[in-house]
């Protein structure tokens, strides 16, 4: 219901300015300016029952049945500040009374409504006191205007036992109102007290699966969707859904549940299940029709807090979750660019590789050949030849497999792997390369290793890297030696460490060896370090560099262990590393 | 022919020596293949092959290596290297040094097996059996 058609229509009676407070009335004589909290309240749909009233013998607290058709016409900032909600003045107005009234307050109320809209008892006052817990010696007063026909205006006030005490707490209820309202999130406020029956029903016909039940009893779910209202929400709240007024949300949560419905399920779940909070991602419907990616974030109510609030909150995440993507497709990109430059750089050893299944094909079927023109046919002979050349045809095609594999295009993938496997054939990429180069590439791998999560591609990349790096550094020297280790260490994390006889690396260059682009050498490109340390830090693990004590320069790699098996190795005798 | 010319092979890569060693018995050649040239040196039995195949790269020593090494013996044993993807850049080296062919596989069998025939003709010790 809009608040504007509760006021009077005709300009030269009502401005547009607030209808309270009034002082000067005599009805409010006893009130303080500083403490007193005004109502103006539109009782237009009942005022002629509580003429009727005045006029029958039922007694005065029967128009306590019709109270929930009082509406706030308006408030003053005292009275927001006392029983108000986040949006305050604006949002109370509409609202039935009996949102705010607390009960106790409600025969002294009625007499008062008997006095002023129905004169009765006759020339009665219209100042009573009551019991509050805001105020001692607590007065209400209550009075009517000509102008104003519809309305009742009623002030609320007391004595204060230390003013400076109210002052503080209305103080920072206003700052924390304020905080709240220009929170830069957003906060709905919801009132699931409704589903409190529903819940106590379930379990006393023996429901405690409540999941099971939702799924089989899809209505609830809808039902409760319906049933827990929006009762308040913030500015940033409002931003996101594209909502002028925070009228536009009281009411059914529904809408924020319309494009995730089994969000609300699970939300419901928490809330029967007892929990104090509830978090998932979600996607929202905006009001302008956008879909949005939300972190819904549910805090339920628990005794002695006020049950009515649920609070939710609400980021958008979409961009964040946009940027994440276009940050994993870059690196992707980016690997498999240097997966290609890396290609090319083996370009030598590769030709050569899958040469020599082919030199063999041929020769065999040359071979092969030979001994068919001959007059006499050796079919074991060729039996064997032939044998001979489908295997090593199997062959070239698993080499141009493995180079394919390294070039295509992929997204990367999380598989819990053995790293000594994807170290060994790692080495498959780069053996004729060190083989050529005179360089003795030895491993020493160690058994029983834990998994970890990655993509066999990109690990394998990274080794292939280090080992080219190494065969280039050590490239003018007497010693040519490359080892590659993997191991445990004592954060349980799995390693692998290539050591080379190089030279080592000049300290200054320590620091700096991982930027892109930095490279000693006059061919390539630089970004294979670069490379290496994005793809490892994409696994959550370190990559450093380092001068090995026994000489040459040695590139370690750390990568967390996958928890399964975390496990398994946690039970392996202390003594044994 | 009671006493065939024996070949050497020597490939680090199984299928390729294998392969060859195949082509030169269905011609009457006796073959000994070897892994690589350490296994070739150890053996010690230079003398009694007719003419030795070798490939170019491979790992520890290469094939140019194997030459040299064989030189400084003394050896005068005629070499034919077979290469997968060098190029020729390090033909006229081994050329000089006394290789007699010098081809890239996939080896054109006919020529092979020429060169083959060629050196073995001039060999002295085959020559006297015949």
């Amino acid at each position: 219901m809009s608040a504007k058609s509760l006021l009077p229509a005709d300009p030269a009676v009502w401005n547009g300015e607030p209808l309270v407070p009034r002082f000067g009335d005599p009805a409010h004589a006893a009130t303080d300016p500083i403490s007193t909290a005004w109502w103006a309240l539109d009782i237009s749909a009942v005022r002629a029952a509580i003429i009727a009233a005045a006029r029958s013998s039922v007694p005065v607290s029967w128009i306590e049945n019709v109270f929930d058709k009082i509406l706030v016409a308006d408030v003053d900032q005292n009275n927001v500040h006392l029983v108000g909600p986040y949006a305050g003045r604006e949002q109370m107005i509409g609202r039935r009374i009996t949102d705010y009234w607390p009960r106790e307050s409600w025969p002294v109320f009625a007499d008062l409504l008997l006095a002023t809209v129905a004169s009765h008892p006759p020339g009665d006052n219209r100042i009573r006191h009551c019991t509050s817990i805001a105020f001692e010696d607590c007065v209400m007063g209550m009075s009517a205007e000509e102008g104003f026909p519809d309305l009742v205006f009623v002030s609320v006030g007391g004595r204060i036992s230390d003013p400076r005490s109210l002052w503080t707490v209305r103080a920072s209820e206003q700052r924390y109102r304020t905080l709240i309202h220009y929170l830069p999130v957003a906060l709905l406020q919801v009132d699931s007290r409704a589903m409190v029956p529903i819940f106590e029903d379930l379990r006393c016909s023996g429901v405690t699966d409540i999941g099971a039940h939702l799924d089989a009893n899809p209505e609830l779910a809808l039902h409760s969707r319906d049933i827990v209202r929006v009762t308040d929400a913030n500015l940033k709240l409002l931003q996101m859904i594209g909502a002028e007024h925070v009228d536009q949300l009281i009411g059914a949560v529904d809408f924020v549940f319309a494009a995730s419905p089994e969000t609300a399920t699970r939300v419901i779940t928490a809330h029967f299940e007892g929990r104090r909070s509830y978090t998932e991602v979600m996607k929202l419907r905006t009001f302008d029709g956008r879909l949005r990616d939300v972190e819904l974030y549910v805090t339920y109510p628990t005794p002695p807090e006020r049950l009515d609030i649920t609070i939710l909150s609400l980021e958008d995440i979409t961009e964040r979750l946009r940027t994440a993507a276009q940050l994993r497709e870059l690196q992707a990109d980016y690997s498999r660019a240097a997966r290609i430059s890396m290609l090319g750089e083996l370009a030598t050893s590769i030709a050569h590789e899958v040469n020599q299944p082919l030199s063999a094909i041929v020769t065999n079927a040359e071979t092969s050949l030979r001994w068919l023109s001959r007059p006499e046919l050796n079919l074991d002979k060729i039996r064997q030849l032939t044998t001979r050349i489908a295997g090593s045809g199997r062959h070239a095609s698993e080499i141009v497999q493995r180079i394919r594999g390294m070039a295509a295009p992929r997204a990367p993938e999380r598989r819990a792997l053995d790293i000594n496997e994807v170290a060994e054939e790692a080495l498959l990429f780069v053996r004729h390369e060190t083989d050529s180069r005179a360089i003795s590439l030895s491993t020493s791998l160690a058994p029983h290793l834990p998994q970890v999560l990655g993509d066999r591609i990109q690990l394998q990349q990274v080794i292939v890297n280090l080992i080219l790096n190494a065969a280039q550094a050590i490239g003018g020297q007497m010693d040519r030696r490359i080892e590659l280790c993997t191991a445990l260490d004592e954060d349980g994390c799995v390693t692998f460490a290539v050591h080379d006889s190089g030279p080592g690396i000049a300290p200054g260059n320590l620091d700096k060896i991982f930027g892109s682009f930095f490279t000693t050498k006059e061919e390539g490109m630089g970004i294979g370090l670069a490379i290496c340390q994005s793809i490892v830090s994409a696994h959550g693990g370190t990559i450093t560099a380092a001068n090995h004590p026994a000489g040459g320069a040695i590139f370690r790699v750390s990568l967390p262990a996958t928890a399964r098996l975390d496990f398994s190795s946690a039970g392996k005798p202390a003594g044994r590393r | 022919m009671s006493n065939p010319p024996l070949i050497a092979i020597v490939d680090d890569d199984e299928a390729v020596r294998e392969a060859i060693a195949d082509l030169l018995q269905v011609e009457g050649f006796a073959t000994r293949t070897f892994d690589g040239a350490a296994a070739f040196l150890a053996a010690r039995e230079d003398a009694s092959f007719h003419c030795l195949i070798s490939d170019v790269r491979m790992p520890e020593m290469d094939g140019l290596q194997l030459q040299q090494t064989l030189r400084a013996r003394g050896s005068d044993l005629p070499m034919i290297f077979i290469t997968s993807s060098e190029g020729t850049t390090r033909r006229p080296q081994a050329m000089e040094d006394g290789a007699i062919a010098w081809f890239t596989k996939p080896v054109a069998d006919k020529e092979l097996l020429g060169v083959l025939h060629a050196a073995c003709a001039g060999d002295p010790r085959l020559s006297s059996d015949k």
